[in-house]
């Protein structure tokens, strides 16, 4: 088991970057996948892809993220991915259904973001454990459902940027369980 | 983006802090009784470690647990939720941190610091800002169609506790189909029947406990 006490830095800056593109060559780059609703934990158990087993235990003020960089010797390096976040894409009929849609979203404190006309919800758990809070409207056809992936949900969010003033969705609304 | 955050007056704490554990859970359910069989348990196995516990408007818990003689007074805090007690640990949990963040002061050795939470109701879970990993606790006489009601706390707690399983039955609780249920609706995470009172499971909770975030096995 290998202790991990702190983020050296993200892959991508330049004292870190020419080290890892060198083990990179050499297939010395060993990868931890953490899960996205484990991304904020200070403290996890986690298996790198090539087996290692990682205890992570970070300072307070730090956090994972994805490119994370937790180990860089002359001979190998150990960079976090962040598993993608699916979100679930749910596209009310009618102002009457988008209404009664935000009530119960709300009130079920999901964490959202906003595509226009359709409301996006992050799955941090099986997608029918939420589609089934919201039965009644999935099955009489007021609300359509449907599976994305990050990318996905980024392009979704792009078609109609939130307004000013209004609650922003996404990354930044701080609704978390 | 969040390496930025590493270059703070904090530099000086680098290396690791102590654990954070959380304890949630519904009104009587032995949130404070499991905090109270724990005690014991990490005295023994030489944890150092405090507690803060969350109430409305009182510090009874705190007191409660400062009163028991298991614990030096100083390592139990109390914090305040006002009307709301999902509030403090997962939409603002400042109090909280400030709390563990001064216990840690105060005791450099600290190696874990359980945050019980004001009793709640079935949706009330942790930040993860504020807590590295919690426990759900429930009991058998709260019925046991609650694992099948799929609260959020119960679903999405790292450890949930069946608490009172000496209960089932007196109260018509059918305890093996209650933890099959749970079992169930919860997938590969853990499940612990406890009865607090006299000791059942508390040592199945402290090794999960070290194994998830103290890393001993």
């Amino acid at each position: 088991m290998l202790r991990i006490e702190r983020v050296l830095g993200s892959r991508v800056e330049p004292a870190l970057s020419e080290a890892l593109h060198r083990l990179e060559h050499e297939g010395a780059v060993d990868v931890a996948n953490v899960p996205a609703t484990d991304l904020a934990r200070r403290r996890l158990l986690i298996t790198t892809r090539g087996g290692e087993e990682l205890a992570i235990a970070l300072p307070r003020h730090e956090k994972l993220f994805d490119g994370a960089v937790l180990l860089l010797e002359p001979d190998r390096a150990i960079v976090v991915r962040a598993a993608t976040e699916r979100w679930l894409r749910l596209e009310p009929r009618s102002i009457a259904d988008a209404v009664e849609l935000g009530y119960h979203v709300g009130n079920l404190h999901w964490r959202v973001r906003f595509g226009g006309e359709v409301l996006l919800v992050a799955l941090e758990g099986r997608p029918e454990d939420y589609t089934a809070r919201l039965e009644n409207l999935i099955s009489a056809r007021r609300v359509g459902v449907t599976i994305l992936d990050e990318d996905t949900a980024d392009a979704v969010e792009a078609v109609e940027p939130p307004r000013p003033g209004g609650a922003r969705g996404g990354h930044h609304h701080h609704h978390d369980h | 983006m969040f390496h930025a955050l590493r270059v703070s007056d904090n530099e000086a704490r680098d290396g690791a802090s102590a654990a954070r554990v959380g304890i949630g859970g519904p009104v009587g359910s032995g949130k404070t009784a499991l905090i109270e069989a724990l005690i014991p348990v990490l005295q023994r196995r030489n944890i150092d470690f405090a507690v803060v516990t969350n109430d409305l408007v009182t510090k009874e818990d705190a007191e409660r647990l400062r009163r028991s003689g298991l614990i030096d007074p100083a390592r139990v805090s109390a914090v305040e939720a006002g009307a709301c007690p999902h509030t403090v640990i997962r939409e603002d949990p400042t109090l909280n941190i400030a709390a563990g963040d001064e216990l840690e002061a105060r005791f450099p050795g600290l190696e874990l610091i359980l945050f019980e939470s004001g009793g709640d109701n079935l949706a009330s879970t942790f930040s993860l800002d504020l807590v590295d990993w919690w426990i759900f606790v429930i009991d058998v006489a709260g019925g046991d169609d609650i694992p099948r009601k799929r609260g959020p706390g119960l679903l999405r707690c790292d450890l949930l506790v069946v608490n009172k399983v000496d209960l089932a039955p007196h109260v018509g609780v059918d305890l093996d189909r209650m933890l099959a249920d749970a079992r169930q609706v919860r997938g590969t995470k853990p499940v612990i029947p406890t009865n607090l009172k006299s000791g059942v499971g508390v040592e199945a909770v402290v090794d999960a406990i070290s194994a998830a975030v103290l890393f001993r096995v």
